[in-house]
């Protein structure tokens, strides 16, 4: 048989893809430099593209080309090119400060990727192996680790810009949860999450820009009265 | 027996001889992308036969822990580069030891370092040596877990039975761990090598110096075998990052053209992990001391991720 054609191989190629994008969350939270952890984002949207893409090849299924397509312009892309051009535009101090310093930020995380892997095992456990039915099922537990990571990233994140950074990277952790276990939602979620995630980004964009011109500083924590 | 012999011998000169072109070539793709001509990648060989031909100056307050050091850093160096498969797809003194064992001499070879820049009461030396043990000490936990993770894999701790088992199983042998083990071993590598992010290996005049702070006191010949077994170091962490991680391209068998292919294929690949060092070195300015720990912390995390995730993935 084919490498290419083989489902194992497939397999074996989804698990590496999703690894590195782990390694690449991990490298977003011990990350302080803004421009940086933006640059990481888009790479690791890159891998989730290639993710779906060998999904799609693999069961030949139509609409995953297009959500891999979709991930790769709208993820990869543009979402990185818009928060840049904003980097730049506000011209924002590129050192962001969390709230807890990185070694234990790395930590927790770590235990929180213990936590996904221990919580997406009893899921796993009913599932077949081999055959392309199985395809990116043992991608789970990274899914789970990106969204638990993502929340702890966005908790920990003073700067309303890096807390949209977070937002994204947990937004990945769905898309890859939802593309391992279903082969991707229908069409029509599919396209709806991803507008819903473009507006989000630029409504974000708007509000941290309004953030800055009225507080001179992108500090959430400074957002701590209300006024009539 | 004697094939292992000449097998040990081959190996040894290959270090010997490759190890300052790799310095060397690191050296000047690093000129290149700074827009500077740089130096020629045989320089170290120059910088090697200028320093053994000269005399060695001793520190009056320097013991035997002073003299013998060289030679101990040298010949643990050497040793552990003979524990790994470099070309063929076996070690030539595996019968020795396995990971472990080359993991404790590259430990050994440090202690000196540190022990022989306290000899001389120098403050430099006190102040390098305390830099050197504590990134060292930070580094070892992630550098054992990423061996371990890929010594699980193959189930055994010897470099070249692991190089086996991967050859035999191909490209099943990638699992999501050994990823994992892989980023982990590259932060290692760039701690444990004094590159960049961690250390400048470029000066000698800086405060924040730490492998140079501990040769400072060394002259002549001596400093010879420092340097030359410090480039050693850095192409058995490299040969380890390519063979453990990527063994596909090792000789199984004893043919002389297909050593030849395996060997070209080798340098192929340390130099591909070369260009990955000096990448990152242009890229990234030097850390503060106190932030080397966040890194290694990363790399920690990496490495109990990928040695756990070997039993929880559910792949192997």
């Amino acid at each position: 048989m084919p490498l290419w054609s083989d489902p194992l191989f497939g397999q074996t190629m989804i698990t590496l893809m999703a690894a590195a994008v782990l390694v690449l969350q991990i490298t977003l939270v011990a990350q302080k430099s803004l421009v940086a952890s933006i640059r990481v984002f888009g790479v690791q949207s890159f891998l989730l593209a290639g993710i779906a893409g060998t999904i799609g090849w693999f069961t030949g299924a139509g609409h995953i080309y297009v959500a891999a397509a979709l991930t790769l312009l709208l993820k990869a892309l543009l979402l990185p090119t818009i928060l840049l051009r904003l980097v730049e535009k506000i011209q924002i101090e590129h050192e962001m400060r969390p709230l807890l310093n990185v070694p234990i930020s790395v930590l927790i995380s770590g235990l929180l990727t213990l936590l996904a892997y221990a919580v997406a095992e009893p899921l796993q456990h009913g599932m077949s192996y081999g055959g392309p039915a199985a395809l990116g099922h043992n991608t789970l537990p990274v899914a789970v680790a990106l969204f638990l990571t993502g929340f702890f990233l966005m908790a920990n994140r003073r700067k309303a810009l890096s807390q949209v950074l977070a937002l994204l990277s947990l937004e990945n952790g769905l898309f890859l949860g939802a593309i391992s276990l279903t082969y991707g939602m229908p069409m029509i979620v599919e396209i709806g999450v991803f507008f819903d995630v473009i507006v989000a980004v630029l409504v974000l964009a708007i509000l941290v820009g309004r953030i800055r011109e009225a507080f001179d500083s992108m500090d959430v924590t400074r957002l701590s009265r209300l006024r009539g | 027996m004697i094939l292992s012999a000449i097998a040990a011998v081959v190996q040894a000169l290959l270090l010997l001889l490759a190890s300052p072109l790799i310095t060397g070539l690191i050296r000047t793709a690093k000129a290149r992308l700074q827009n500077r001509r740089g130096p020629s990648p045989l320089q170290p060989y120059r910088d090697l036969h200028k320093l053994l031909r000269k005399g060695v100056v001793e520190p009056e307050t320097a013991s035997a822990v002073f003299t013998a050091a060289p030679f101990v850093v040298f010949a643990a160096t050497l040793l552990a580069g003979l524990l790994i498969p470099t070309v063929a797809a076996s070690a030539p003194l595996s019968q020795f030891g396995g990971v472990l064992t080359l993991v404790y001499l590259l430990a050994l070879g440090r202690f000196f370092l540190a022990l022989a820049a306290l000899d001389t009461g120098s403050s430099f030396g006190g102040m390098g040596s305390s830099r050197e043990m504590t990134i060292a000490a930070l580094a070892e936990p992630a550098l054992m877990m990423a061996v371990f993770t890929a010594a699980l894999g193959a189930g055994s701790t010897d470099p070249g039975r692991m190089a086996q088992v991967a050859i035999f199983e191909g490209w099943r042998f990638l699992a999501p761990s050994q990823m994992l083990a892989f980023a982990a071993l590259f932060i290692v590598l760039l701690a444990e090598t004094g590159r960049i992010p961690v250390d400048n290996p470029a000066t000698h005049l800086e405060l924040t110096m730490i492998h140079e702070a501990m040769i400072l006191e060394y002259s002549g010949p001596w400093l010879a075998l420092i340097e030359w077994s410090a480039w050693i170091r850095q192409m058995v962490l490299l040969t380890l990052l390519a063979n453990l991680f990527f063994p596909f391209t090792l000789a199984s068998g004893p043919g002389v053209m297909e050593l030849l292919a395996a060997g070209g294929l080798y340098l192929l690949k340390i130099l591909v992990l070369a260009g990955a060092v000096v990448l990152v070195e242009t890229t990234n300015a030097k850390m503060r001391l106190f932030r080397v720990p966040e890194l290694l912390a990363v790399a920690f995390v990496l490495g109990a991720l990928a040695l756990i995730s070997t039993f929880l993935f559910g792949v192997r």
